[in-house]
């Protein structure tokens, strides 16, 4: 398998393609939204615009099935940049990589000599990755949820957030401890192993050359297609643990 | 695949980034887009069944009005209808009244012209009778003239035996 280059600057360690790939694909999102946006029109829509809103309203409908209707209109926003930023970010990783080899020791990039020995002295060096195939990255994304939801909870629903650690009994309160605690934490490794996974075979299907190529073909439409799948369960889980949180109709049972 | 926390720093600001950004430039401009066409298409939904239920209003006022003209004309037809009958029997009426006066009037003539003629024949005849009269008296005032007369027929018949 690759390495990744990973620069130390001020006891800092960072990993080059992640942050490249993070950077990349949220550019890439503001500027796919920026374009869309850039003559809105009421009466007459560019095609840009007609697939914008066609996201936003499908974000609205999937925000609408975990709540009711008419809590959805804050949630669209983060929703929407959840569904778009992952989606691309699980693109990003599909059509090519960047590797290069090295056979020297290079500190500045973590390419150590027991690194280069433990390769029989090459290592080679991905550059490029989907960001979230890489788990900071997921993990970070599920605690902005976390918080999100917790904060939403305390804030808009604070006597049935609090009670709802203690249903149906007290002692149930560590169970449901756990349960928070596992919600954010499924989150991020879902997410992430599926990309991971979807990468790690994309660069095994290269190592059979040409004969791979049909391999390749079909596993890259079934990536996109997971990708697709990945960010809206992303989107989809976050309304609902956010709808559980903070939402509360007193015809309801949560 | 090392546990980085720069990493997930990174992720968490630049997703933070992109979402106020996003928010900012992208979402707020496109979500007011979507009301406001949601407000056209409402408001046009809207005058389109303002403008029905005048159209249905104006469709009974027309069918009223139809109805009132024609209920006017057969009003005005009835009426015509009487009208004419009246006049011609008054027509007629008065016919019969001239023909009547007429009549008398004729009647009224020819007795006035029968008596005149009464009247001028009786003048006529009584003069008449006053010359033969008078020719008569001249006559016998004459008798040798008579008795002439009375031989020149007498000869007159012997000669045409």
């Amino acid at each position: 398998m690759h390495e990744f280059p990973v620069l130390e600057v001020g006891g800092l360690h960072i990993e080059i393609s992640t942050f490249l790939a993070i950077t990349v694909s949220a550019i890439i999102t503001f500027l796919l939204a920026r374009l869309a946006v850039r003559n809105l029109s009421v009466e007459n829509p560019s095609k840009l615009q007609n697939f914008m809103e066609w996201v936003v309203e499908f974000v609205q409908n999937t925000i609408a099935s975990t709540m009711p209707l008419r809590r959805v209109k804050p949630f669209v926003a983060l929703g929407l940049t959840l569904i778009m930023f992952i989606f691309i970010s699980n693109l990003l990783g599909l059509p090519f990589g960047i590797v290069t080899e090295t056979h020297s020791v290079n500190a500045a990039l973590g390419v150590t000599q027991e690194l280069l020995n433990e390769h029989g002295g090459a290592v080679e060096l991905a550059w490029w990755k989907s960001p979230t195939a890489d788990i900071n990255v997921t993990a970070g994304l599920a605690v902005i949820v976390f918080v999100v939801v917790h904060f939403l909870g305390l804030k808009l629903n604070r006597k049935h957030y609090i009670k709802h650690y203690f249903q149906p009994y007290w002692f149930f309160a560590p169970l449901n401890l756990i349960e928070t605690i596992a919600k954010p934490l499924t989150l991020a490794l879902r997410l992430y192993a599926n990309i991971f996974a979807g990468e790690v075979l994309i660069a095994t299907i290269l190592m059979l050359g040409i004969a791979g190529t049909p391999f390749m073909i079909v596993w890259q439409g079934f990536s996109i297609f997971v990708g697709a799948i990945q960010a809206f369960l992303f989107t989809i889980l976050t309304m609902v643990y956010i709808s559980q949180a903070a939402i509360h109709d007193e015809n309801e049972q949560h | 695949m090392d546990l980085r926390w720069e990493s997930f720093v990174y992720a968490i600001l630049a997703f933070g980034i992109l979402y106020w950004l996003l928010n900012r430039y992208a979402f707020g401009p496109l979500f007011s887009i979507m009301e406001k066409r949601r407000e056209m298409i409402q408001e046009q939904m809207n005058s389109a069944e303002k403008n029905r239920a005048e159209a249905d209003q104006f469709i009974e006022e027309q069918k009223q009005a139809l109805q009132q003209a024609r209920k006017e004309a057969y009003d005005i037809i009835e009426q015509a209808r009487i009208t004419s009958s009246k006049q011609a029997d008054d027509i007629v009426q008065t016919a019969r009244n001239e023909s009547t006066r007429i009549k008398d009037e004729a009647l009224q003539e020819i007795e006035s012209e029968k008596n005149r003629a009464v009247a001028a024949l009786k003048a006529q005849v009584s003069g008449l009778s006053v010359l033969i009269a008078s020719k008569i008296i001249e006559k016998q005032v004459d008798e040798q003239s008579q008795k002439e007369l009375v031989d020149q027929y007498l000869q007159n018949v012997g000669n045409k035996s």
